[in-house]
């Protein structure tokens, strides 16, 4: 039986955060918060997975109480087991630290065969969680997987998707995957699981109850970056805007522009 | 160790031992202008063996010396060999700054060996500054969807890792230095060890239509976009003006277009000399990738930020304007 570990993450919706101008500082507040959307292809990549060659699921998020919601909505779709990792100590982490910390969170249930990532965070969007996870791990990685071809005797047959084509690997597990969505669209929970998913038990672990946690490498002490400052883009001066009063004229007009420029 | 005793920049050269990934060219010719400022040198790394015309190319933008690095484990990409070399090389050498390409395998193993190492690692930054109070690279990149732009720093650890997306600077060679130092390292990797290997490669089939890099024209089309039914009337635009058509990123989320077509940072750049927007809102993230002669601009919202880049906006329905478009071209005798 496989054991699996998915990792997902609770985001603000990037089109809803606004930045205070007089401050600098990201308005958050009251801002609707989902599922990071690649998470959900990782997840049904796991379950795929888990439906051909059995296994569980486990799910792992860090964040504030709030990222529960996550958790659940995961469950309903086909996790068995879900880890919060919450507690201020861990605010303000960049990757170098919350890698640190998932694993540690991680190594707390047991170990894991494949770890399942989304390829990037539509917040953050480093992109680099998932192989700085598969280091911390020990595992070996396939970023940017197409398909999962084939699991046998340890090792993890698949498809990645490159610039110029696809490249089959063959990874030895522990093997930590992140998944293009082309074949991995999120499916719909059915009901009971929906309902089941309200009631699941969650571990929720803080600072305190993870086994040999060094206080030192996680959240604002234990990142490698920080962000100093952050300002609105520069815009460059609005172009000419065409306004003769109806789409038809509006779009006579442009036109003559586009000649006169040589452009059509 | 203090953090002013890493020195030295450098730039990993991604290649197939034919050629030089463009990437890493551009790298070198943007940090030799930062490195004129730190005072650093700038290294190019070089893992196995490159044709010597390419090596040419490398040293012809400016750089101070090359690392060629040889051995067992470099014949394919495969993360733990070329972390692992860029580990045992930075801990002999101990550099200031490490800079890889944002391709898929560049960001597929930088961070990997900024773990290994202990430091902090960016991702997509599109300006690089020099802070000479602190000594820090300032990686500039925009975030929260491109609203803003954040500021990100290394203070404490070293060296410095960022990965930077193809085609973010330019390619514009600074000439050959007089003295080029040629440093030879052999780093192996049991090929037994490597814990992903390549088993084959499946080139892609070539769809000209998936080729808009460098097309005359192109009609993108962005988030306004209703439905895949409302796409077909771009199409028709495009055929008519003997361009493309792209997209923005929400399109490719939405499974409307692939991931060929969408323009900007994470995708495509584009050098067009006609480039037509249509429900752009104007990311940054997104307009980064567009080079174009003449830029039109469509869009409900006349507050949105892709007027500031455009050079003629229209601010209507989009696909009222585009019938429109197509039926005067049509009348024009396009």
């Amino acid at each position: 039986m496989l054991n699996i570990l998915v990792c997902v993450k609770q985001i603000p919706d990037v089109d809803l955060v606004k930045m205070d101008p007089e401050t600098g500082n990201l308005i958050r507040t009251g801002v609707p918060t989902l599922t990071n959307p690649l998470d959900l292809n990782a997840l049904e990549a796991a379950v795929q997975v888990k439906e051909r060659y059995g296994g569980e699921i486990t799910l792992i998020t860090m964040g504030p109480p709030m990222a529960e919601e996550t958790l659940r909505e995961c469950l309903a779709v086909g996790g068995d087991d879900a880890i919060l990792i919450t507690g201020r100590p861990f605010g303000g982490a960049d990757t170098l630290s919350t890698s640190y910390s998932i694993v540690m969170a991680a190594d707390m249930k047991g170990k894991f065969d494949l770890i399942f990532c989304g390829k990037e965070t539509m917040d953050g969007a480093t992109g680099q969680m998932a192989s700085q996870l598969a280091e911390r791990f020990d595992a070996s990685q396939i970023s940017c997987c197409f398909t999962v071809d084939e699991i046998a005797d340890g090792k993890v047959r698949a498809t990645r998707t490159l610039e110029t084509g696809k490249e089959v690997v063959e990874a030895t597990m522990p093997c930590l995957i992140t998944v293009e969505k082309d074949n991995f669209y999120g499916r719909l929970p059915n009901l009971k699981a929906y309902l089941d998913s309200k009631t699941a038990p969650i571990t929720t672990y803080t600072e305190n109850d993870i086994d040999g946690l060094d206080l030192r490498l996680i959240g604002v002490p234990g990142s490698g970056t920080i962000v100093p400052k952050i300002y609105p883009p520069e815009l460059p001066e609005p172009g000419q805007i065409i306004r003769t009063g109806s789409p038809k004229t509006d779009v006579s007009r442009l036109l003559e522009l586009l000649a006169e420029k040589g452009s059509i | 160790m203090q953090k002013s005793d890493y020195r030295n920049m450098w730039v990993y050269i991604e290649h197939d031992g034919k050629t030089a990934a463009p990437v890493g060219l551009e790298l070198c010719c943007e940090l030799r202008k930062l490195c004129d400022i730190t005072g650093d040198k700038l290294y190019a790394v070089i893992l196995d063996d490159l044709a010597n015309g390419e090596i040419d190319k490398v040293k012809d933008c400016g750089v101070d010396g090359v690392i060629y690095v040889r051995g067992t484990g470099y014949e394919y990409f495969n993360t733990d060999a070329y972390a692992n070399a860029f580990t045992v090389l930075s801990r002999k050498y101990n550099p200031s700054a490490i800079f890889v390409g944002g391709t898929i395998n560049g960001r597929d193993f930088a961070p990997r060996f900024a773990v290994q190492l202990n430091t902090g690692c960016t991702s997509d930054a599109m300006e690089l500054e020099y802070d000479p109070e602190t000594g820090d690279i300032q990686f500039i990149e925009p975030a929260v969807g491109g609203k803003i732009m954040a500021v990100i720093t290394v203070p404490e650890l070293r060296p410095q890792v960022g990965t930077i997306r193809p085609g973010t600077f330019k390619y514009a060679p600074a000439g050959r230095r007089d003295e080029i130092e040629e440093i030879f390292e052999e780093i192996s990797f049991d090929p037994d060890k490597i814990r992903c290997r390549h088993i084959d490669f499946i080139p892609d089939d070539m769809d000209p239509e998936l080729d808009i890099a460098n097309a005359d024209c192109v009609v993108c089309v962005g988030n306004g976009l209703k439905d895949s039914e409302h796409l077909e009337r771009y199409r028709t635009l495009a055929k008519l003006l003997g361009g493309k058509i792209g997209c923005t990123r929400p399109l490719y989320d939405r499974g409307i277009l692939p991931y060929k077509l969408q323009i900007g940072q994470s995708g495509v750049m584009v050098k067009t000399k006609l480039y037509l927007s249509f429900g752009v809102s104007g990311a940054v993230n997104h307009t980064a990738g567009v080079e174009a002669d003449v830029f039109v601009a469509v869009d409900k919202n006349p507050d949105a930020q892709i007027f500031n880049y455009c050079d003629y906006g229209i601010v209507g329905d989009m696909d009222e304007v585009c019938d429109e478009m197509i039926e005067q071209l049509r009348a024009r005798g396009a």
